[in-house]
């Protein structure tokens, strides 16, 4: 799936360097006065606006320092007036990111291991696809339970799941791409740190990191999208008549609902769309812009993506220093590594001929360190086996007859989710096609359609129920729109990076042979995006089952609504603390999910790989 | 300086063999006994047709790969792990494209533990030898090819290596640039003071050996073994149009042509024993046709090393095109000159649909052809799967690899209209 994400990625040539001062000097715009111009030149307002956001850090981990240790309330108390509402974003905000840098420690120590050790490769690769395909959401009621026990006073229980839950929601995907881009580094570079004794710290710091940045970056943007969901769910968790939410602004969304308070529903969805859009300009663009040095092709693009906060930051004098101060650092500690672990390699034979022979880096870590990896790898088996015997155990205890019923909501809801996939791929293919052949369009679509993908569905689940009901939709189906909600913006995102891809001279042709419009969209467009299509549908699908879990049993004004379905089962025994059916349930769910994977989206991309790989 | 045989020996290969499995859980060998030794002081430049194995062979002295048998030894000392004293130039740069000029020479000094004054002496000295000043914070992508090979050969001088090694340094950039390459590239070692005291290079171009080597080893295909160590005694500076430099050229390039187009046949296919299957070239028929073509519209006849120029071809892929149209019959290789049989300018000369009949007449002279012609005829609804296919080709020639012949004998039957291949369904099937 990485590459085909990174496919998405804007074509650009931004280097990491500082603009070059050859360029003309821009003419004075009316409203840029000369004062103006020259403050941000100078760097000065860089440094202010790092400063500034410096201590908003602080602030920030105070005040969330303050709120985890606070004393455990029997329910929560917020406050739906808009003022406390930069409270609650930053709560929420808070909680994704300590999440995301959680992931990102997991997803290098993960990848890492499982690209270098290759005995664990054979068992870390299809834990993380298990892992990938199991509905995590499944075992939130349990993580909640089992973290609240834990520090029963205060609210670190509660905290702890919310980012235990959107880490789960985050990891794979990012740990896949490192992964894989650890695995693809180019036989030359890898050579080169061979033949210039490069050690394990030097080869991560200067050849695999900067490599897989690209990738990483590309994936911690769509984990960070992701992660939101689960936030939201977490947030508004409530059990029976114990409520387990907290401040933040998915809660605020649903107290609001609660209490019937449409300004405030409307506000909380403008400060997610503010939290987004935010998160976006001045952290995920800047670090898309300055991660282009890092690309391995040499090809100039046409279009160069631009980040202002990058450019802002380049003229702080701060972060110039920071950094000069950064790799003199990195350099010593190279040293220091190989000086600590390896003898400095001797490129002259002639002086001391009877020395033994200088060996490579790879034998003497072996030599070194060898017993940690081992020692990791038994610890792992152990617990998987361990792990394994409870999980057979429970599910031991389901009787056949249950399973059977299990299977038959299993299906159903498998055909909800194909049915949202159709439906999603029905109107999202011509809308895309539409949006992505005009540049035009792009321009003004693209943003919206990137922050609708990053936005939460459950926060709108409310408001969905409502005109639902109102039109006295049964929730069987309603749930249907529910998963739609969250997943048809992966196709309509695929697809418009698909059709921006078509090769122009392919275009022409078709409109220089008078190609009508349906053969055009069977013959050209709907082969050439089809790569990108398929990447949509499994994204797509992925996100619907999960859904399922929150779409077919849900809380509204005190009512339960229920679709039969695996989703609903997977919850009724969480809440219910019925463990044997739930890892039935689980079981089946992540079963499914892998079988789909198998015979249907592997072979789909071997087709859209091969025959529909248009750079080809 | 003392005569070169009488230097010391910093390197050398004994029995050095490479062999790996193929698909078809076979044996394939790549270098067959190699055993070669580098003193103190010359350059070595190892040539060969296209997978010889000769940048296997450097990447085996270097340490990078250990060979499947025999030992490299460095100062009469076995080698295990990366061979001390090397310092490597890589076809494709190898660069790190996220640092710039100066960064990329200073992260392999890293390892060296050095003091941060000798590191940033050694940094901007090398610059200064391979001419690269004014380009220090200019990142790979920045600069052309030249100067990228440049940034790699200044990254290998900046380790004082006692052995300079280069795989095919100079492929990637146009002609005029190799060419100045190689000229600063001797004035350099000339005043290196031994640090490289001596170069092994990988090279495809006669020239460009003939140029540059003291020794010129000539590599032989499947398996790679040295046909031939050549003296190369030319006075420097060398010039590419004296009478001599040229000589040598013409005799390195008999040497290889020799080898790779034998004039004496290969002994007739004996019907009473089995038949010789023939290993087929990685070459397109559309190559072929065009060469044949070519070859018509200018003269009918022409050497091989000549044609390589003027058709645009590397040497070594223009030896695969010509050896597959003698295979077909349409020309003829006397020493190393081709010729076109009356065959061949008779084909030449035919329309696209006349051509494709005797293009499958042809084939059907191949043994490999006919066999798996009649196989595929004689099997259940006339299809062979392509994987069945592939077994076969392992069988009748083992020392090939099956992937590529596969594709060959793909693309030549698919033009003669002999079989057909469906790519859904793994066919093989008669047209």
């Amino acid at each position: 799936m990485q590459e085909t994400l990174e496919n998405q990625s804007p074509e650009t040539s931004v280097r990491g360097s500082r603009p070059r001062s050859s360029r003309p000097s821009p003419p004075v715009v009316f409203g840029q006065s000369g004062i103006a111009m020259a403050f941000y030149k100078s760097g000065a307002l860089a440094d202010i606006v790092i400063i500034l956001g410096v201590l908003g850090i602080f602030y920030g981990i105070i005040q969330a320092g303050r709120e985890w240790t606070g004393i455990l309330r029997p329910t929560v108390l917020i406050d739906l007036s808009f003022r406390a509402l930069p409270r609650y974003t930053l709560f929420s905000l808070i909680r994704g990111l300590a999440a995301y840098g959680i992931s990102l420690l997991f997803t290098i120590i993960y990848g890492y291991w499982a690209a270098k050790d290759r005995l664990a490769e054979k068992l870390l690769v299809p834990i993380l696809d298990i892992l990938q395909s199991i509905p995590v959401l499944g075992f939130m009621p349990g993580v909640v339970l089992a973290l609240v026990s834990l520090f029963p006073h205060s609210n670190v229980g509660l905290e702890l799941a919310a980012v235990f839950m959107i880490f789960t929601g985050q990891a794979w995907n990012m740990t896949f791409s490192f992964y894989n881009s650890l695995k693809s580094v180019p036989q030359y570079l890898q050579e080169a740190g061979s033949i210039y004794r490069f050690n394990w710290w030097q080869r991560l710091t200067q050849i695999e990191l900067p490599y897989s940045a690209v990738g990483l970056i590309w994936n911690s943007m769509m984990s960070m999208a992701g992660g939101w969901f689960f936030l939201m769910v977490t947030e508004s968790f409530q059990l029976g008549n114990r409520d387990f939410r907290l401040p933040g602004i998915g809660s605020y969304m649903s107290v609001a609902v609660e209490k019937g308070n449409v300004p405030a529903m409307a506000g909380a969805v403008v400060a997610m769309i503010i939290m987004i859009v935010m998160l976006d300009q001045l952290l995920w663009r800047p670090l898309v812009v300055w991660a282009q040095k890092f690309r391995i092709e040499d090809t100039s693009q046409e279009e160069s993506m631009q980040s202002w906060f990058l450019d802002l930051l380049r003229h702080s004098h701060m972060l110039r220093w920071i950094g000069n101060i950064n790799a003199a650092v990195g350099r010593r500690f190279a040293t220091m590594t190989s000086v600590l672990f390896q003898r400095a390699p001797r490129y002259m034979t002639g002086a001391a001929s009877e020395a033994p022979n200088d060996t490579s880096p790879a034998t003497h870590r072996r030599s070194f360190l060898s017993f940690v990896p081992r020692l990791l790898f038994i610890l792992l088996v152990g617990v998987l086996a361990v792990a394994l015997v409870q999980v057979v155990r429970l599910l031991a205890t389901v009787r056949i007859s249950e399973w059977l019923r299990l299977l038959r909501s299993d299906l159903l809801t498998l055909a909800r989710v194909i049915v949202a996939v159709v439906l999603g791929t029905l109107w999202a293919l011509p809308a895309g096609l539409r949006i992505g052949l005009s540049p035009r369009l792009s321009k003004i679509m693209q943003p919206i359609v990137q922050v609708a993908a990053s936005f939460p569905a459950p926060m709108l689940f409310p408001a969905v129920i409502l005109v639902l009901t109102k039109l006295n939709v049964r929730i069987g189906f309603g749930s249907i729109v529910l998963m739609l909600l969250g997943t048809q913006w992966y196709i309509l995102f695929n697809v418009i990076a698909g059709a921006q891809a078509i090769p122009s001279d392919l275009k022409e042709a078709a409109a220089s042979y008078h190609i009508t419009a349906r053969q055009r969209f069977w013959s050209l467009y709907l082969p050439a995006v089809f790569p990108y299509l398929v990447t949509g549908w499994v994204t797509a699908t992925g996100g619907a089952w999960n859904a399922s879990i929150v779409a077919e049993l849900v809380t509204f004004r005190g009512q339960t609504l229920r679709a039969q379905g695996i989703g609903s089962i997977i919850s009724e025994a969480a809440f219910g603390a019925k463990f044997g059916e739930l890892a039935a349930a689980i079981f089946l769910m992540a079963l499914t999910v892998v079988l789909i994977n198998r015979f249907v989206w592997r072979p789909l991309y071997a087709i859209a790989s091969t025959r529909y790989n248009i750079s080809k | 300086m003392e005569p070169i045989d009488q230097q010391p020996v910093l390197l050398s290969s004994v029995d050095v063999s490479h062999r790996f499995p193929m698909p078809n859980g076979k044996m394939m060998t790549v270098l067959d006994n190699i055993t070669m030794e580098i003193r103190k002081g010359e350059i070595i430049c190892l040539i060969g047709p296209s997978g010889c194995g000769k940048s296997t062979y450097l990447r085996i002295l270097a340490g990078l790969i250990p060979p499947t048998s025999g030992q490299v030894l460095a100062r009469g000392k076995k080698v295990s792990g990366l061979t001390p004293g090397v310092a490597m130039v890589f076809q494709m740069f190898a660069l790190f494209p996220w640092m710039t000029v100066s960064e990329n020479i200073q992260s392999v000094l890293v390892p060296l533990a050095l003091p941060k004054e000798e590191m940033q002496h050694r940094v901007s000295s090398v610059i200064k030898i391979v001419g690269l000043e004014g380009f220090e914070e200019a990142y790979p992508r920045e600069i052309s090819g030249g100067m990228k090979q440049r940034v790699g050969i200044a990254r290998g001088l900046a380790v004082q290596p006692e052995l300079l090694f280069m795989d095919e340094p100079f492929s990637a950039v146009d002609a005029l640039t190799a060419e100045s390459l190689r000229a600063d590239l001797i004035d350099i070692w000339d005043e290196a003071e031994g640090q490289p005291a001596s170069i092994v290079m990988v090279s495809h171009d006669i020239k460009e050996v003939v140029y540059m080597a003291d020794r010129i080893v000539v590599f032989s295909a499947n398996p790679g073994r040295i046909r031939t160590v050549v003296q190369n005694r030319l006075a420097r500076p060398r010039d590419y149009r004296a009478p001599e430099f040229l000589a040598m050229v013409d005799y390195i390039h008999d040497v290889i042509t020799q080898n790779e187009l034998p004039d004496v046949p290969p002994p007739p296919v004996s019907t009473a024993s089995q038949p010789i299957y023939e290993p087929l070239p990685p070459v397109s028929s559309s190559d072929v046709v065009s060469f044949v073509e070519y070859l018509d519209s200018h003269g009918g006849q022409g050497d091989v090393f000549v044609l390589a120029h003027e058709f645009g071809k590397e040497f070594s892929n223009l030896i695969n095109i010509v050896k597959s149209a003698e295979m077909l019959d349409f020309i003829d290789t006397p020493k190393q000159r081709t010729v076109l049989t009356a065959l061949g300018h008779r084909f030449a000369n035919m329309d696209i649909d006349e051509q494709k009949i005797i293009w499958k007449q042809q084939l059907l002279t191949l043994s490999i052809f006919r066999t798996i012609y009649a196989e595929v005829q004689s099997s259940r609804n006339g299809i062979m799967l392509d994987d069945e296919v592939r077994e076969r080709l392992a069988q009748l020639l083992p020392n090939e690899n099956p992937e590529f012949t596969f594709d060959t004998l793909i693309n030549w039957a698919r033009f003669g209209n002999l079989l057909a291949f469906d790519e859904d369904s793994d066919e093989v099937s008669l047209q």
